[in-house]
């Protein structure tokens, strides 16, 4: 579900089937692009590419401003580098309408920010004729440490109080415009405190990897709604407006963009472009590090994952379902696609991802695929002295970690298990 | 004479144009949708339908999502 090609396709249905009478605006709050594998001062050349084609096709299908959060930091002190900034912003126009009134660069060799954008629209329905000003703001959370810490300096940038940046920025976006949409990364509690102190806000769109899909909340005048993780489910705000020009009312909606939205052609062919790109420059990259790497994250020691060929040596019955399932072919799925070396993808469909075992095709070949030890854990000590007690899988929990709503909507456990009943 | 006839003609064009275009406007760019802005799919079309909605008067509508985390497409 998702995508930028199925999103494009929504909003174009949407304003058709409105006779382009209404005015619609499009944005995101927060997290668009990948910080994977960020060492301190730099992305690899594969994840700043990905980043790119963000910033491109976000430019390119009308997405009138998006926040930055924490987690954009690594990549963000790349566009905001002075040197070379005025090129970039022709090559990539949308930079102009990344915002944040909170974060700021720590030296003087990145360009601020700015803190919103103002987007002008003419109403032909509720107050037709009327202009419209709407002030798009940004906010972010510093990123967590842990339950009670923040890092507020990270990548180069400062993060400061939101709070505080609020009641600095919205008196005088206010008075700019008739309508403040604010974007916040950052949990519940924060966006109502931010909606309750400001009574200017008009619509908080909140967002922090959340699956869920509440009724909005009431604030002020504030409407509070929440993104939908990778927006998978699209949001759709629709404003009522009376006949003086102010908004009556504010109903949320949330469009399931699942393959019952075809993909929009043009906005497929950068989304394929862009995957090309990126996973030419991750092979190539990958096919260079592959000199038998030692497993980072066991500091050089032994990976407690076995692989397949391991358990089929004892368990050669429960192998041949497995081999005829789809678990023994879970990286065709993504090398159909080009997505093999895509690591906001592999975690699904191999084994031990990040936790000692998968790492890529190239230095684990034999960990691809959703093999035994995924869902029954770690074997090496199992294979060594084989015994009872090892191997318990809590289902369906277990397989949600993968099979999630968003996912495989489909999933159904009771439907699901005799296909690899074992 | 003729150059300042045609500048008019020119500047006239350009005003009517930015008066016909009301959509948004301002700071950050146009209203564009990259390519063509009518989609091939049928409309009515009962999923489709189900999927828009209600037409129902509303005068302004924000789409919004978050957390791509660097990714234009969904896994596998």
């Amino acid at each position: 579900m998702g995508g930028l090609a199925r999103r494009v396709s929504y909003i174009k249905a949407f304003k058709q089937r409105s006779n382009t009478e209404v005015p619609t605006l499009s944005v995101d709050a927060g997290n668009l692009f990948t910080d994977d594998r960020f060492s301190a001062t730099q992305l690899p050349a594969e994840v700043m590419t990905k980043n790119k084609w963000v910033v491109k096709g976000y430019g390119d299908f009308h997405h009138d401003a998006a926040n930055i959060s924490y987690l954009d930091l690594p990549y963000l002190g790349e566009l905001l580098k002075k040197d070379g900034f005025d090129k970039r912003v022709e090559d990539y126009p949308f930079i102009q309408r990344l915002v944040s009134a909170n974060i700021h660069p720590m030296d003087d060799q990145h360009r601020e920010l700015v803190p919103y954008v103002i987007r002008e629209i003419t109403l032909k329905r509720g107050a037709p004729g009327t202009k419209l000003k709407i002030g798009i703001v940004g906010f972010s959370e510093a990123k967590p440490l842990g339950p009670n810490a923040k890092e507020t300096v990270y990548a180069g940038f400062r993060i400061d109080d939101p709070f505080e940046a609020a009641k600095k920025v919205l008196p005088e976006l206010e008075s700019k415009t008739d309508f403040i949409v604010a974007l916040a990364y950052m949990d519940m509690a924060s966006v109502q405190r931010l909606a309750s102190e400001n009574p200017g806000i008009d619509t908080i769109i909140g967002a922090r990897q959340t699956s869920t899909m509440d009724e909005p909340q009431h604030f002020n005048r504030a409407t509070i709604t929440y993104a939908y993780n990778q927006t998978k489910y699209l949001g759709e705000l629709r404003v009522y407006i009376r006949g003086d020009g102010t908004a009556e009312n504010q109903i949320n909606r949330y469009v399931a963009l699942d393959s019952t939205i075809p993909d929009d052609p043009s906005a497929l062919e950068i989304v394929t472009t862009a995957h090309t790109e990126f996973t030419n420059e991750q092979n190539t990259n990958a096919a260079a590090a592959s000199t038998s790497k030692p497993n980072a994250l066991l500091g050089g020691g032994e990976s407690p994952y076995v692989g397949v060929e391991t358990c089929a040596g004892c368990h050669e019955k429960e192998n041949q379902v497995w081999v005829n399932s789809r678990h023994g072919h879970a990286m065709a799925t993504l090398e159909k696609k080009n997505q093999q070396f895509d690591n906001e993808c592999v975690g699904c469909h191999v084994v031990g991802f990040q936790k000692g075992g998968f790492q890529s095709l190239y230095t684990t070949p034999q960990l691809a695929n959703v093999q035994c030890e995924e869902c029954h854990g770690p074997g090496r000590q199992h294979a060594s002295n084989p015994g009872k007690g090892y191997g318990f899988v809590a289902t369906p929990v277990g397989c949600t970690q993968c099979h999630k709503e968003p996912n495989d909507p489909d999933f159904d456990f009771e439907v699901y298990w005799p296909k690899i009943k074992h | 004479m003729r150059r300042k006839l045609s500048l008019l003609v020119l500047v006239t064009f350009v005003a009517a144009l930015a008066v016909v275009n009301n959509g948004c406007s301002g700071a950050g760019g146009s209203d564009s949708d990259g390519g063509d802005a009518s989609v091939s799919f049928d409309l009515n079309d009962p999923k489709i339908k189900e999927r828009l909605g209600e037409d129902d008067g509303y005068a302004l509508a924000i789409m919004y999502g978050s957390d791509i985390h660097g990714s234009l497409e969904t896994c596998g």
